[in-house]
């Protein structure tokens, strides 16, 4: 290419960023200074609500991600909660040896069938699902859900001797086996990090506003519903009060970093112009599924249920399940409400604003 | 217009065999692997005839979308598509911001109408720009895509392997331009080769050498945008101020690490009218932020973790 081309913008045109708009002299100098149109110039202006400057008939802009929400929200859950509760029972089985030696087998059961389930759900949601091998064609570090098939293979073998060696150890009572399981699934818990976490690359590395607005705190919400979930799904069924008194607490904890996380992500994408977003349905059903019954009421159960005693009773079982549920809602209703930014060019025309530019790349 | 002197050679207008380089003939350009090659869209010359459209689908063998009226233009295309890989907007200045009694800028009109418009007496109020997939330098389609179905030509071109795509969909809202689409039909996704076949066979794309104005420029890159420049000067000097380029390096549509696009265009309202983004950026800039922000996160929880492990269970290490 020849680098001598001089495209440089000058005055009297939208060349740059920093540049005027076309027709800025004739028309929009002229409008009423307290509402213009959002340019680059407006940086101390107050944040505006939407685009209200031109759309195309108010076409979308962008195309909407051909996901199906609940297929593929509620794989991200399942990679969530079975990477975080390999971390945890990995943990727990390093400190606290043979008596953490349930919330391993649990784990490794829970493992194997969610990252199962999970698969079928990420096979079925391809449009020419006979290829889904072509994934393992390549390796490519720019596109999350390349990261994401290999995190996923790498935990299916570790998943894979640590189920079997616990259905050998159960099943026929051999010691032995019980050790191949503890060690077998060491690794999962590195697999399990990844697949806890990237999911939230997967959609922040996107031109879809309501997700590319956020990177990190849409990781920081996954992450923490990742452990939440996790801890909840090993306290279900849990028979010793020691751990699972501790993992209900570790549950509880990462339900308010997700809390905390939660209000981060909507100041950002408020400060980024896709406040609009949060006023869709979806965004109604996040608040009340994965906010109000997914974080507030198992916490609230959480703190009720310690203030009274200790025994773990069915409303702790229920405080779980709520952390389930709305975990899967975070991910379900997260791929709602973005669809929903990617078809309105108000939403994204106004993120795509030179403004929201990373400042090392203002071009 | 000055003629090719090889034009010469084929006096007839029905060939029995395909002539060599024709590019030559019809762009002034001979294709050969290794170069960069895209398109300059200029919107100024562009008279809304749709030949592009039709160009693309009878060579690319695509099916129409649909028959019906969009009821707001003479777009009754709509948007690209699987199937449609050339879109003419129409813009007409004042009628769009009639609907909503504002004007491009946001103003109120105040109940003018679109005949009272101050446009200068160009284009009479119309803008007209075939887009077309961009052909970016770093494709964010091509960066997503899970399978290397997406990927660069020889020519610099991005184009999608059928016999790979196994319709994962990714590429679709990784696209700032709203342009990749998966067909329900095939379950693949589809979008403009700039005519991969075609360049192959030293054929300039149908898009191209259909445009009856010349709207539509195929050829190098470079010259392309030097092409780009000298028509915008021009522009300039008859008083055409408000024309810029939208996809040169250093311009709108070249923000935010996307560096150039290999299909640019000539435009001379806000990128916001022809449905472009202002600013679009590199979706794969925000995989690595993300990814350490949820480790970060998933780290410091077990961290806690740990220490609550720990803690509440003083006596477990003598069980080991």
């Amino acid at each position: 290419m020849d680098d001598k081309v001089d495209t440089a913008p000058r005055d009297g045109y939208y060349g740059a960023p920093n540049q005027p708009l076309p027709r800025s002299d004739s028309v929009h100098d002229a409008g009423d200074a307290a509402e213009p149109v959002a340019t680059s110039r407006d940086r101390d202006m107050p944040v505006r609500p939407g685009w209200k400057g031109p759309t195309y008939y108010g076409r979308s802009q962008l195309k909407a991600a051909p996901f199906d929400p609940w297929i593929v929200g509620g794989y991200i859950f399942l990679a969530g909660m079975s990477g975080s509760s390999a971390v945890l029972s990995n943990l727990a089985e390093l400190m606290r040896g043979k008596r953490a030696e349930a919330v391993g087998r649990r784990s490794r059961y829970l493992s194997m069938a969610a990252l199962t389930l999970g698969s079928v759900l990420l096979i079925i949601d391809l449009d020419t699902p006979q290829r889904f091998y072509n994934m393992f064609r390549i390796a490519k570090r720019t596109s999350p859900m390349s990261i994401g098939t290999w995190i996923l293979t790498s935990l299916m073998p570790f998943a894979g001797v640590g189920v079997l060696a616990q259905l050998g150890a159960d099943l026929f009572k051999i010691e032995g086996l019980n050790k191949l399981a503890r060690i077998g699934f060491a690794p999962a818990a590195l697999s399990g990090a990844g697949l806890s976490t990237y999911t939230a690359s997967l959609l922040s590395a996107t031109s879809t506003p309501y997700w590319a607005a956020q990177p990190k705190e849409l990781a920081m919400r996954f992450a923490a519903s990742s452990v939440a979930s996790g801890a909840a799904a090993l306290t279900l069924g849990a028979k010793s009060d020691a751990n699972r008194r501790t993992l209900e607490t570790i549950s509880a904890a990462a339900l308010v970093v997700e809390l905390a996380a939660t209000a981060m992500s909507h100041k950002t994408v408020k400060a980024k112009g896709v406040g609009e977003s949060l006023k869709s349905d979806w965004a109604k059903t996040e608040e009340v599924a994965a906010l109000g019954f997914g974080v507030l009421l198992p916490l609230g159960i959480y703190a009720a249920t310690r203030l009274r005693g200790r025994t773990p009773t069915a409303a702790n079982d229920l405080a779980a399940l709520a952390t389930l549920v709305g975990s899967a809602m975070l991910r379900v209703s997260t791929l709602g409400i973005g669809d929903d930014s990617a078809s309105r060019p108000e939403v994204s025309l106004r993120f795509s604003q030179p403004e929201n530019l990373p400042r090392s790349r203002r071009r | 217009m000055n003629v090719h002197p090889r034009a010469r050679d084929y006096p007839k207008s029905s060939l029995g065999e395909m002539i060599p380089n024709e590019s030559e003939l019809t762009a002034g350009v001979k294709i050969e692997p290794g170069k960069q090659y895209g398109f300059f869209t200029d919107t100024t010359v562009c008279i809304g005839c749709k030949a592009c459209e039709v160009a693309c689908k009878e060579w690319n063998n695509l099916p129409a979308d649909n028959v019906g009226l969009t009821g707001h233009s003479y777009d009754n295309t709509g948007a690209l598509s699987a199937n449609t890989w050339r879109h003419v907007n129409f813009i007409e200045q004042s009628s769009i911001q009639a609907l909503g009694g504002q004007d491009l800028g946001g103003q109120d009109l105040g109940g003018k109408s679109v005949r009272d418009n101050d446009q200068a007496p160009f284009q009479s109020g119309w803008l007209m720009m075939s887009d077309v997939c961009k052909h970016c330098h770093h494709a964010p389609c091509m960066e997503a895509c899970p399978t290397g179905a997406l990927f660069k030509t020889e020519f610099d071109t991005v184009v999608v392997q059928q016999d790979i795509c196994n319709g994962c969909g990714y590429c679709v809202p990784a696209c700032p331009f709203g342009v990749v689409d998966v067909s329900k039909a095939d379950g693949k996704a589809h979008k403009c080769t700039l005519c991969y076949d075609r360049l192959k066979g030293g054929l300039e794309p149908a898009c191209a050498k259909s445009c009856p104005t010349d709207s539509i420029q195929f050829g190098e890159l470079s010259d392309l945008q030097a092409r780009a420049k000298r028509r915008v000067d021009e522009l300039h000097a008859r008083g055409v101020h408000t024309a810029y380029t939208y996809g040169t390096p250093d311009s709108p549509g070249a923000t935010g690490d996307m560096k150039y696009l290999n299909a640019f265009f000539l435009l001379t309202d806000r990128p916001e009218a022809y449905n472009l983004p202002a600013a679009p950026t590199r979706p794969s800039n925000r995989v690595a932020p993300a990814l350490v922000a949820g480790l970060a996160t998933l780290g410091g929880l077990a961290l806690a973790a740990v220490a609550l492990l720990a803690g509440s269970s003083e006596g477990a290490r003598h069980g080991r």
